[in-house]
């Protein structure tokens, strides 16, 4: 398990002068080791792992999308929900294979860069930044709904539309609370992730028992594609960001124990749990109500299903598994994000100052700051889709191009690459899944992509810009 | 490997912790594995600490080292990173097959040292560390004794000779040992009221129940009360530990 890589590092500097840091000396199953016998503790295990996969993916699939992809496809959402699944799957092996050959922070950025060179990790790395900002966004519109309906379901009218007002106050508390707190918040989430999957499974148990007519009112069906094919492929684009979560995984690959046998696991493991809840999900509430009736509740539909079943109580219930998702949702792609952050300014790609730590609170204020600052503003424009779907774009960018390495990888063999986990069916597997991956945003809405691409331009000329001589790849 | 026990000093070295006044003193004869950990909060990166912070680590390490190397001590430096300090002094333990763990408090030149004795379970270990520190030296060796209930004098008296003789045999001078037994209802407050007279304390590790989860190690908090270096005798470690299996 140990990589005795002799020390190496990038070369090259960017425009202040800062060259990219040394690469680590050898990675064990329990610490990464730097030159000069530095070490750092590895302390997240399976069940970690499987919890940040976990709790980033559930918030969105099931409190957010319900209502618009039922909407969009009809019934059909499930098989929509069913391609996203896949093509994650697709991608959520080879990157599991580079995850144990570079078990590092920065996950997609760092297996790109490494393998593909600086201008491709460059344009993944400020993506999958950005990409996060974007998905954090659209798990607090969520959120701002899920509190607006519970205070709609306490009777506290406003003369206002308190939604993005509230997405805004949670983004400002969630960010401060990660620049000042210092709380155990991996633990926290482990327990929020297993409140969640209880409550769902219980709910989502009920709903499929009583779609089969178990409990005597046995819903009629409507017809499975009532928009005919096509919207299938474009739901599946939008709902894609209910997948996000599991790359996630990857960006704290140096914290995870036992990186060789615990991020194939946790990264597959959670791509599995989540779309059979999803798919579930869907089929539950389609039986419940019709397409029309899901997309006139919008984003917090699954509320209506569950009173629908049980009344207050499934409403209540549901309404504090939605806060809960989709605070964790926010929460894990705020960190992730400055993570991102802090693997760019490793490699000089961004001034060293932005991963600098706060002396007070142990904390990287300016990354967290990088991420929270933006998403305010996201949060804002309250455009579901667009940011549902820009964060999609960005991170669909950097997966394609994983898919993609594998493949360079493997061909070009370098003496360094070893991973501990190999994917089954390369090249032909990794192939698909980066068709996929890039098949997967044409179907997406033009403003959408607009505003993708024009993100990958300005992250290029920022590389070529700011850091053009950084040469990263790992010839090492 | 040298007769000198080896002892895992853990300092939070960039919290303001250094070696106590009394510490070189008290470990001049050990196997000091000196470990400087800092731990960070979950929202941040171990790396991201390092980049800021290795070399002002390094440079205090440096300087503990020394102290510790001037006294006597044969000593390993590790510097690590980590979320969570107990991970990496169980790691460090394991590693170095460490037999005991100091919890650093200051105290003057060590002169007379209490050692608690519990039962039978593991004196081997504590006769290596107690002999190892002390042999040859001008250090009075105390062993205590809280009996249990239905515990005789005699028994007591009999186990802790038995552990006398162990460290007459491996270098102490006999007329440096003393032994005492205790009938209190706690051992702990017995340890703690009975340590104050003492420069040292060197006490077994206990088995993890849910009143250690809940109030923490005895141990601990025997060095919270005491308020000075306690030495942690450690277990004998299982080979087969179950989270051990990879590669």
């Amino acid at each position: 398990m140990t990589n005795e890589d002799a020390a190496a590092r990038g070369t090259g500097a960017n425009v202040d002068g800062e060259m990219p840091e040394a690469e680590p000396e050898a990675v064990t199953a329990e610490a990464t080791i730097h030159d000069g016998d530095t070490e750092l503790e590895r302390t997240i295990g399976l069940v970690g792992g499987l919890a940040i996969g976990i709790g980033t993916m559930i918030g969105a699939g099931i409190f957010v999308f319900p209502g618009i992809a039922a909407g969009d496809a009809g019934p059909a959402a499930a098989l929509s929900f069913v391609i996203g699944g896949v093509i994650a799957l697709l991608v959520a092996l080879p990157a599991s294979e580079l995850a144990t050959a570079m078990p590092r922070s920065g996950g997609g950025y760092y297996f790109v860069s490494r393998s593909m060179g600086t201008g491709y990790g460059a344009i993944v790395g400020l993506g999958l930044w950005l990409g996060l900002v974007f998905a954090s966004a659209f798990y607090l519109v969520g959120l701002g709904n899920y509190a607006t309906a519970v205070l709609g379901e306490v009777g506290i009218g406003l003369s206002i539309n308190p939604v993005v007002p509230l997405g805004i106050f949670f983004a400002v508390v969630l960010t401060g609370l990660s620049v000042a707190g210092t709380e155990n918040t991996a633990k926290i989430q482990n327990v929020v992730v297993a409140v969640l999957l209880v409550i769902l499974t219980l709910f989502l148990t009920y709903g499929t028992l009583n779609a089969f007519g178990v409990f005597g009112r046995a819903t009629a069906p409507e017809t499975f594609f009532p928009r005919g094919y096509f919207p299938v492929l474009g739901t599946a684009a939008l709902v894609f960001t209910s997948y996000l979560g599991f790359a996630q995984v990857a960006t704290v690959a140096g914290d995870i124990k036992q990186p060789g046998r615990n991020l194939p696991l946790a990264m597959v493991g959670s791509v599995l749990v989540v779309t059979v809840f999803y798919v579930v999900t869907i089929f539950v509430a389609t039986s419940a109500f019709s397409a029309t009736e899901l997309e006139g509740f919008g984003q917090t539909a699954m509320v209506e299903v569950a009173r629908e079943f049980v009344g207050l109580p499934g409403a209540v219930a549901i309404l504090i598994a939605g806060l809960l998702a989709t605070f964790s949702s926010a929460n894990a792609s705020i960190l992730s994000a400055s993570r991102t952050v802090y693997a760019l300014s490793r490699d000089a790609l961004l001034p060293r100052k932005a991963s600098e730590i706060n002396l007070r609170y142990g904390t990287p204020h300016v990354a967290l700051l990088a991420a929270g600052g933006p998403i305010v503003l996201l949060v804002a424009m309250n455009q579901v889709e667009v940011l549902a779907e820009v964060a999609s774009f960005l991170h669909l960018v950097m997966y394609g191009l994983i898919c993609a390495a594998v493949i360079v990888l493997r061909r070009r063999d370098p003496s360094w690459y070893e991973p501990s986990y190999r994917m089954p069916g390369a090249p032909a597997l990794p192939a698909i899944g980066a068709v996929a991956s890039f098949g997967l945003i044409a179907f997406m809405d033009p403003v959408s992509m607009g505003i993708g691409v024009g993100i990958m331009v300005v992250s290029f000329v920022w590389y070529r810009y700011y850091a053009g001589t950084v040469e990263l790849k790992g010839d090492f | 490997m040298s007769d000198r026990p080896t002892v895992l000093v853990p300092i939070r070295v960039l919290d303001g912790e250094s070696i106590p006044e009394g510490t070189p003193a008290l470990l001049a004869k050990a196997h000091v594995v000196l470990l400087g950990y800092h731990e960070v909060p979950d929202q941040t990166a171990p790396g991201q600490a390092r980049m800021q912070f290795e070399e002002r680590a390094n440079q205090r390490l440096d300087e503990f080292e020394r102290m510790l190397e001037d006294a006597g001590a044969t000593v390993e430096t590790r510097l690590v990173f980590t979320h969570e300090g107990q991970t990496t002094i169980d790691r460090m333990i394991a590693e170095y097959d460490c037999l005991a763990v100091l919890v650093p408090n200051a105290t003057s030149e060590p002169e007379d040292v209490l050692v608690a004795v519990r039962g039978t379970v593991g004196t081997g270990r504590l006769v290596r560390v107690v002999a190892g520190l002390f042999a040859d030296s001008d250090v009075g060796v105390t062993l205590y004794h809280v009996a249990d209930e239905g515990e005789t004098d005699e028994d007591a008296e009999t186990l802790l000779d038995g552990i006398a003789a162990s460290l007459v045999e491996a270098g102490i001078e006999a007329d440096a040992i003393d032994t005492r037994v205790a009938h209190e209802e706690r051992a702990q407050d017995a340890i703690v009221d009975t340590a104050a007279g003492f420069d040292a304390v060197v006490m077994g590790e206990s088995d993890p129940t849910l009143a250690t989860f809940v109030f923490g190690m005895p141990a601990e908090q025997v060095a919270d009360r005491f308020l000075g270096p306690v030495l942690v005798v450690q277990r004998e470690k299982v080979d087969a530990d179950e989270d051990s299996t990879t590669d």
